[in-house]
């Protein structure tokens, strides 16, 4: 099936796909409901052991290296420019300070996005399409719109894959793809023009050969793929209801931290982000210089 | 004689892993036709897309017009070797059959002048006159294909990949595309098709070479090919009708494939000093 889901036989794969969501639902809450960056680091870090029980470490950190340079990107930035900040922590060379306060919230921030992702990375590669669909249609929700949103997962590789034609199609028309960054964002036009159309193409036969197959005939229709919630699931709900309360514990009479928060912890952090970034990039120029180097050979 | 493009020790393994075609070695001549045939699957894609380096040999070398694929860019390589894909609307995005033409021109920065005489020369070609201002888009599917050859034709490449030029295709098409083929050919272009079309290549008769799981079995005129019943069975082909039809006819020359209604026709008129020794010559399958 074409989709990000990587099939594995491991605990979180075997979850029904409404639990799932619902841990969706509770990483997003639980991250904006823990507004320091402490527990948002716990929060994260509490995340990787699923990660590690799905079976996913290698996908999952492939995944996430964008987020990673998001994450970067806004605590430099934010940290040093940010007006909220008035405590400097410490200086890099020229006079740019990091100030706690706009570090804090720097931290927050990204430390948000890699726990949102995470949880995303985790349902998306640990459920099948048509799993979330059916369980969907369980919630009640009209099988249209189930629909909708499975055929969204699927088309992204369809479409990577007409992109990757569409190019190679371009590129046998003399376009060179490898230009400067002007000369690529002109040849966005010549790859674009022809994927959006083919896209339309291949979405409106799709609507064809749908009601070649009965598509839109009323009345419940059943599932070639059954899931049940069980035992599993209900530990899994209660573990996370249990770290909801707890949470909301926390926010209402503890002022929402531990206060573990300190400076050290936020230099920490970011120079954390930094080197893990500077690895990425060691890696990426290495892997280019190779590749030179074999084209030569 | 100095091949134009010459596959040395090809193979090309995917970065998932598949080995899509393995030591191919293949030396194409100029003003030569070669068709590739094979089943689907059997890595004639992947190597064509070699010879203007939208892929490079994971292993060997491919040289074309003296230039190593590995080495140049994709751009250049596009202006010696024309890649038709399979589906022109790949290819096509823009308003107008002319601004279409130009495109690849204009890739290669020509000067004006040199641009409008490479797109005159293209239209004449392809007789495209009338159709100029048209969107490819409002055309039908085998307009809009000569429109996507056209296109490449414009930037008169020495080679020319055509990928399955006559699925889909009317019968008027069909025709169509052999006779672009027999012209590409006498303007002294080389022309490597790709194609699941035996009638084609039994009209053209050119050089075929059969691939089967990425290797290449055989390479030779159509006609040898053909007869080779070992090669055409491992390959999964089957030759044209009229060949088969041939080939049960006792008395027809055993040692020539006839390829189309033409030849075994005149091979009738020449055999036919009377009425009576004619049907006895067109006696299906009495010696065999």
């Amino acid at each position: 099936m074409n989709s990000l889901y990587l099939p594995k036989d491991s605990l979180i794969h075997s979850l029904d796909p409404r639990t799932k969501m619902i841990f969706v639902a509770f990483v997003v809450a639980s991250s904006f409901i823990m507004n320091d960056p402490a527990l948002q680091l716990l929060l994260l870090v509490s995340l990787f052991p699923l990660v590690v029980i799905a079976k996913l470490v290698k996908p999952y950190l492939i995944s996430i290296q964008f987020l990673l340079l998001f994450a970067v990107l806004i605590m430099t930035v934010h940290g040093i420019y940010n007006p909220i900040g008035v405590t400097p922590v410490f200086e890099i060379f020229g006079g740019l300070t990091f100030k706690y306060e706009s570090m804090v919230y720097a931290s927050v921030m990204s430390f948000r996005i890699l726990v949102i992702g995470t949880g995303a990375v985790l349902f998306v590669m640990t459920t099948h399409p048509s799993d979330m669909a059916s369980a969907l249609v369980k919630w009640k929700v009209p099988h249209s719109f189930a629909f909708i949103l499975l055929s969204t997962f699927q088309i992204i590789p369809i479409i990577a894959r007409e992109a990757k034609i569409v190019m190679e199609a371009q590129q046998a028309r003399c376009l060179d793809v490898k230009g400067n960054i002007i000369q690529r964002v002109k040849n966005l036009v010549p790859m674009f023009a022809p994927l959006f159309i083919i896209t339309f193409m291949k979405v409106h036969q799709l609507s064809y050969v749908l009601e070649c197959r009965a598509f839109s005939r009323k009345g419940n229709k059943t599932s070639l793929r059954e899931t049940n919630i069980g035992s599993l699931d209900y530990s899994f709900l209660l573990g996370m209801l249990a770290v909801l309360v707890f949470e909301i514990y926390l926010k209402l009479f503890m002022m929402g931290s531990f206060q573990w928060t300190t400076d050290a912890l936020l230099t920490y952090s970011l120079i954390g982000t930094w080197v893990v970034c500077g690895f990425m990039l060691v890696k990426f120029l290495v892997k280019r210089f190779q590749g030179k180097f074999g084209g030569v050979n | 004689m100095q091949p134009y493009m010459s596959v040395k020790n090809v193979s090309h393994v995917y970065p998932n892993g598949v080995t899509a075609i393995k030591d191919i070695n293949l030396d194409i001549y100029e003003g030569e036709v070669v068709a590739i045939l094979g089943s689907n699957g059997s890595g004639k894609t992947t190597l064509v897309k070699h010879f203007n380096g939208l892929l490079t040999p994971t292993k060997g070398e491919i040289t074309v017009g003296g230039l190593n694929t590995k080495k140049e860019k994709i751009s250049k390589l596009s202006s010696l070797v024309g890649y038709v894909f399979q589906n022109p609307n790949h290819q096509t995005f823009l308003p107008s059959v002319r601004k279409e033409l130009e495109y690849g021109c204009t890739n290669l920065k020509m000067s004006e002048s040199e641009i409008e005489e490479r797109v005159n020369k293209a239209i004449e070609l392809f007789e495209l006159e009338d159709r100029l201002d048209d969107n490819p888009f409002d055309l039908n599917s085998s307009q809009r294909k000569e429109v996507a050859m056209a296109s490449i034709m414009a930037v008169s490449p020495r080679v020319i990949v055509l990928d399955e030029p006559t699925t889909g295709q009317d019968h008027k098409g069909c025709k169509r595309v052999l006779d672009l083929v027999r012209m590409f050919k006498e303007h002294g272009h080389i022309v490597v098709l790709i194609t699941h079309d035996m009638h084609l290549i039994g009209e053209l008769n050119c050089r075929t070479v059969v691939m089967n799981q990425s290797k290449k079995i055989a390479d030779d005129q159509a006609d040898v090919v053909f007869s080779h019943k070992g090669v055409m069975e491992e390959a999964g082909l089957q030759p044209p009708q009229i060949t088969s039809f041939a080939n049960q006819l006792s008395n027809l020359d055993a040692n020539k494939t006839y390829l189309t209604i033409d030849s075994i026709l005149s091979w009738i008129k020449e055999n036919k000093p009377n009425e009576e020794k004619k049907e006895e010559a067109v006696q299906i399958g009495s010696g065999s």
